[in-house]
């Protein structure tokens, strides 16, 4: 009986042992890999995409984000630089702070912008990473062109032209076989409402539809646009017209509003059936009281 | 008009209130005179400089102006609601009160709108209230309401007098020819013929019932000023019926300090009875209680929400170094004292009821201003000017002022209608006292 509690004890004493050499092997090789990845540096991924605007000044739309985790992170007030890119070096052009998706863009005076041999633009942005991040870049390479697009009415059809033509050498050069689509502005994303491909002069017409819900004015927005071509990158001009119908949730005929002049129904009935109820008491009485005044006897009755 | 025995002795005891103004009365009378002047003096500064002499700014807009408001046409239920109760359910006891409590509401509907004068900025601009009035805004409903308050208010109390008016006329009373002549015109030909007598009971009937749900509606509607406002401490559903009880209540507590003055002033012991103010007492603790009730669901709604505003309101009542002293104030003198007064036997005296009614009725101003005040305190929108006069709100002494010249005014009003007609009704008291008096001995 001793001799197996001896053993026992043995026995137990060498589990306790290997146990805890295993869980201090485990402890610091978890310590390790804990120490690894505190060193390890966020790699951000950094994405920009231009935009041509009618008014030759170029949108520069950035994402940043990052894989943690296994998933991907946006990253929010992170300051993204544009610089445009030459062969005499990198001429800063703006900044700006991401926003809670990770997103920010930079409008920079396309007019400006220093081209290459080629009449190429090369503009990049630039994450110049902090301490949890590494620094990250991306760029774009595009000619310069413009987008013009021109409402018109002809027998009471809507039309849009749009033309394109290339700037990157200095004269207008219209660019033919161009895909142009037609969109109108909605609450979240545009509507494609057509397209066509631009003639020989660089122009499309495209038919607008009737009919679309506007504003409260009739107002639409419709946007032309260019979309990831492989030499302009992406083109984009707005123009408001009153070709929409009206589409308003406020109501007009009865706004609930202050200055409205218009009375519910219902209040107007109550009031007018509480006034009248009450001051039609009060001519009972006034009359009862004449009807008192006049039944005055000529003598006091004792 | 004939009097009974009764009738004639009650007139006797009180013919030289109405017949002479003595030294004390001229006293009284040149003091509110006085306070009523200091009062011309703050409003000629405030129209002169406009606004600017009161401590309201661009965020706290009312002030001392609109509790005071709220505080008198609150008081002027003494008359509609308890008189006009006491008239349907035809109590005997209300006969030596409901003279008061009918001065009270005239005079209360007098003085409460005065302030909102007081309050427009444009008093130039007044006239399009009536000009362009919009039936949705609570303001013009107060407008309406309170005008047709206040004449069916001067209606009820002149059908009650025309009866006494006749009395005057006939009782050859010394006084000047010029108030002869006036009583004879207020009596309207009154001699207490049964078709006569016919028209005022129909009437005062139509009027009694007419008086308490108008009274009703008028604070509900003035509730509605702050309760159709999306502020916190006001936008409340219970605003309406809160302020209905409130203001009943009120006028209850100024109903028995007004009994209590004209009692001693008058030596009226005999007429206004200590059951009298243990009679009113009940009504009292019962309407407190419903305030309290009232109170304790509106504050504990708000504070349980916890909604981002109407949390910085109640924080704000709550913190005593804020607005916590006189929130404690409004609830202990407002609602547990006079409760505790009028539930124990052994305080249920006419002089500590008066005591509890006066402290009720100054908590009463008091939770007015504090519905008013923090809630403007606490903007939903940004304050653009954060001077401490913008963001606080202290009254100046015009404000102070005005508000002491308004108190003056219902004394002297009450001063002179006391002159002017007893304070005790005496063609109430017909028959039944008579054959009172024939078995037991005749009140003194």
């Amino acid at each position: 009986m001793h001799s197996d509690k001896t053993l026992f004890m043995k026995k137990f004493k060498i589990f306790s042992l290997r146990t805890f050499i295993l869980l201090i092997v485990f402890i610091l090789s978890s310590n390790v890999k804990a120490q690894d990845q505190e060193a390890t540096l966020i790699a951000p991924s950094l994405e920009l995409v231009s935009v041509q605007k009618a008014d030759r000044t170029i949108d520069c739309k950035v994402k940043i984000q990052a894989k943690v985790n296994g998933t991907f992170t946006k990253l929010p007030l992170l300051k993204v630089s544009i610089v445009n890119v030459t062969a005499a070096g990198e001429t800063p052009l703006g900044f700006a702070i991401t926003d809670r998706n990770g997103k920010a863009t930079i409008n920079v005076k396309g007019d400006g912008l220093v081209a290459d041999a080629e009449g190429k633009v090369t503009l990049k942005a630039v994450f110049a990473g902090n301490k949890q991040m590494d620094p990250s870049d991306a760029e774009v390479t595009i000619k310069r062109a413009l987008l013009v697009i021109t409402p018109t009415v002809a027998d009471s059809v809507y039309t849009i032209t749009a033309k394109i033509v290339d700037i990157s050498t200095g004269a207008e050069v219209p660019v033919p076989e161009a895909a142009i689509g037609l969109f109108v502005k909605r609450t979240f994303n545009p509507l494609k409402i057509g397209e066509g491909t631009t003639d020989t002069n660089g122009e499309v017409a495209i038919e607008v539809p009737k009919n679309l819900p506007g504003n409260d004015k009739h107002l639409i927005t419709l946007i032309g646009r260019l979309d990831e071509n492989e030499f302009y990158g992406n083109l984009e001009a707005f123009v408001e017209q009153p070709w929409g119908t009206t589409v308003s949730s406020q109501n007009k005929i009865a706004p609930r509003a202050l200055w409205s002049n218009r009375v519910p129904i219902w209040m107007l009935i109550t009031f007018i059936l509480l006034m009248t109820t009450v001051w039609g008491h009060y001519i009972v009485i006034i009359y009862e009281l004449i009807r008192l005044r006049k039944e005055e006897p000529h003598t006091t009755i004792y | 008009m004939e009097l009974n025995q009764y009738q004639k002795e009650l007139f006797e005891r009180q013919r030289p209130v109405i017949e002479t103004y003595g030294k004390k009365t001229w006293g009284w009378t040149i003091f509110f005179l006085l306070w009523i002047l200091v009062g011309g003096y703050a409003l000629y500064l405030q129209v002169v400089d406009g606004h600017a002499v009161t401590g309201m700014r661009d965020n706290v807009v009312w002030g001392l102006y609109i509790a005071n408001f709220i505080f008198f046409i609150g008081i002027s239920y003494a008359g509609a609601v308890i008189s006009g109760l006491l008239h349907i359910l035809n109590v005997e006891w209300r006969k030596p009160i409901i003279r008061i409590a009918e001065m009270i509401t005239v005079i209360a509907t007098i003085i409460g709108p005065i302030y909102i004068l007081l309050c427009v900025g444009r008093l130039d601009r007044l006239h399009h209230l009536f000009i362009y009035p919009r039936l949705q805004s609570p303001i013009v409903w107060d407008v309406m309401a309170i005008s047709t308050y206040f004449t069916g208010s001067v209606i009820f109390l002149y059908l009650a007098l025309i009866k006494d008016f006749a009395i005057y006329r006939d009782m050859k009373l010394n006084i000047p020819k010029w108030k002869q002549k006036l009583y004879t015109i207020l009596a309207i030909g009154y001699r207490g013929t049964p078709s006569q007598k016919r028209h005022i009971k129909v009437s005062t009937n139509l009027m009694a019932i007419m008086i308490i749900p108008l009274a009703i509606i008028v604070h509900s509607v003035l509730s509605w000023i702050f309760g159709m406002t999306l502020r916190p401490g006001w936008h409340s559903s219970i605003f309406g019926p809160y302020f209905v009880l409130a203001a009943i209540y009120s006028g209850t507590g100024v109903l028995i300090c007004a009994m209590w003055v004209y009692r001693r002033m008058y030596k009226l012991h005999s007429l206004l009875t200590d059951q009298h103010f243990i009679y009113l007492g009940y009504i009292m603790m019962v309407l407190g209680a419903g305030y309290g009730y009232f109170t304790f669901s509106e504050y504990l709604t708000a504070w349980f929400g916890s909604a981002k505003w109407d949390n910085e309101v109640v924080s704000k009542l709550f913190t005593l170094s804020e607005y916590g002293w006189w929130f404690l104030f409004a609830n202990v003198a407002g609602i547990i004292v006079p409760v505790a007064v009028v539930a124990i036997p052994a305080t249920r005296k006419p002089g500590l009821i008066t005591i509890a009614s006066f402290f009720m009725v100054f908590a009463l101003w008091v939770k007015r201003y504090l519905i008013i005040v923090p809630t403007l305190e606490t903007p939903l929108l940004p304050m653009q000017d954060t001077r401490l006069e913008y963001v606080q709100y202290s009254a100046t002494w015009v404000e102070w002022a005005l508000t002491f010249a308004g108190i003056a005014t219902f004394f002297l009003l009450f001063t002179l209608l006391s002159k002017f007609i007893t304070i005790i009704p005496i063609s109430e008291f017909g028959d039944k006292e008579q054959k009172k008096i024939a078995t037991t001995e005749p009140a003194k």
